[in-house]
């Protein structure tokens, strides 16, 4: 089969959300190959320090190395310096470690979501070479990412709660993953406050 | 005749220098390395059946220091990954180069492995950057000795110490540092190697060691550092954790009153 993008080999959608004192971070939960599902419970996002999670759409491959190698980092700085990285600096780090590779790319397009030490949201996603973008609103990623721009920015209102963040995103996610042959087969989604982490497992279309 | 005497006379102007051998089979550096950590302050590590006790001496203790900084709070102590903490005797600043090494070789091996690197191969790759700096490059070595508590799943709880030749073994307890051969004593009499003994009880015993090593009378809590390395079961994680002056100062009065105990009987 041919392919537009190396990109869309495995699909996946990932969405963050800013809420009141809160954010949310979903992916939906399939692993295929081109058009046949193999899995059903291939999660996209993943928590790497207590308050920050990142999501690495895109290749498969790339997702498990990009994680791998970000959780080496975070190590060796939690170590040096005593402290949590927050999540700006995974967000400046994951950039670094995107454009080493400029010619020779991972095949993510990482979205990262988390509380900085002041327990203020900080969502951030890049493309796969490492170009920032720096929202205050929502971010997402992944061969479902036109369908979700629309959700979005239909739905998003500022100062969510946590328990109407989870059900915006939750509504915004699964709509546009439905549309998307490649992306879909389930969904997870973690809200992220001060007093802790609630991750929910939604059952989608089949 | 003796034609040799004029060519040890010679090789004795080089042999202290660096990486030679003396006439006597000696490395004169690694001695001289292993003589100054004898003057840095003592630390001390117990192994139990509950987990590692690290305990140090912390000799910089003045009021001008500025505990909040990053580098004043790890004087003796590191975490090297989440299952192995070292406590270091000796040179600081060459403990911070090795350390380094330590702690991204562990993350390299989980990289690959997706795995904990095993405790003794941590030790071992340290151990084995010391022994090159005692054969060739012509520099000196590092003037460290590390005990390495950790845990792994296939050997469960060890202490291991390295010196600065780059030897290391395996040990129930040991002493490195000021008078550890007087602490080693007391801990060969004293370690039991049985069910009853527990992290409190290896808490106590390493106060004790510390506190006939240590200069002063009678030991306060503010003088000495320790930690533990732990595994929990049921979560299946390894902690290390930083007894606090809380927790040890009704173990530092037990010890004390002990010792008087003792003192006052003997």
């Amino acid at each position: 089969l041919a392919y537009m993008s190396i990109l869309e080999y495995n699909g996946g959608a990932v969405l963050a959300m800013v809420g009141k004192n809160c954010v949310a971070i979903a992916s939906d939960t399939r692993f295929g190959i081109q058009h046949q599902t193999v899995s059903t419970d291939f999660s996209k996002v993943f928590r790497i320090t207590d308050k920050t999670f990142v999501g690495f759409p895109g290749l498969a491959s790339d997702t498990q190395t990009m994680l791998n190698k970000l959780k080496f980092r975070i190590k060796l700085y939690s170590l040096d310096e005593d402290r949590e990285m927050e999540p700006k600096i995974v967000s400046n780090l994951l950039q670094t470690l995107l454009y080493e590779k400029r010619f020779g790319p991972f095949f993510v397009e990482p979205v990262v979501a988390g509380l900085d030490k002041n327990n203020k949201p900080f969502i951030s996603a890049m493309d796969l070479i490492g170009a920032p973008l720096l929202a205050e609103d929502f971010v997402l990623s992944g061969t479902a990412s036109e369908a979700m721009y629309g959700m979005c920015e239909t739905l998003y209102r500022p100062d969510l709660e946590p328990e109407d963040l989870f059900e915006v995103v939750s509504q915004c996610l699964l709509s546009s993953v439905n549309r998307d042959a490649l992306s879909g087969w389930g969904a997870v989604v973690h809200v992220i406050t001060a007093d802790g982490i609630t991750s929910r497992v939604l059952k989608g279309r089949q | 005749r003796r034609p040799q005497r004029k060519y040890f006379a010679m090789a004795r102007r080089y042999d202290s220098r660096t990486t030679i051998f003396s006439p006597e089979g000696r490395l004169y550096q690694v001695e001289y390395a292993m003589e100054s950590i004898s003057n840095s302050g003592s630390a001390i590590g117990i192994l139990s059946k509950e987990g590692i006790i690290l305990a140090t001496e912390k000799k910089v203790i003045s009021k001008l220091l500025d505990t909040g900084a990053v580098g004043c709070r790890r004087e003796k102590m590191y975490k090297l990954d989440d299952h192995v903490a070292c406590a270091v005797a000796g040179l600081t600043a060459d403990a911070n180069i090795l350390i380094n090494k330590a702690r991204l070789a562990a993350q390299q091996y989980l990289f690959t492995y997706q795995e904990s690197m095993p405790v003794e191969q941590l030790v071992r790759r340290l151990c084995d950057v010391k022994q090159g700096y005692t054969q060739f490059g012509g520099m000196r070595p590092f003037g460290v000795s590390f005990l390495y508590a950790g845990w792994d799943e296939e050997n469960g709880y060890q202490l291991y110490h390295s010196d600065p030749s780059g030897n290391y073994a395996g040990w129930k307890a040991h002493a490195i540092g000021a008078n550890h051969q007087q602490a080693q004593n007391i801990l060969n009499q004293d370690y039991k190697d049985d069910e009853t003994f527990g992290l409190r009880e290896a808490m106590k015993l390493a106060l004790k060691v510390l506190m006939k090593t240590m200069d002063s009378t009678s030991l306060t809590s503010d003088k000495v550092e320790m930690s533990a390395v732990k595994y929990d079961a049921e979560s299946q994680q390894v902690y290390f954790s930083y007894v606090t002056e809380e927790e040890l100062e009704p173990l530092v009065s037990e010890v004390n009153e002990e010792g008087k105990a003792k003192d006052s009987t003997s």
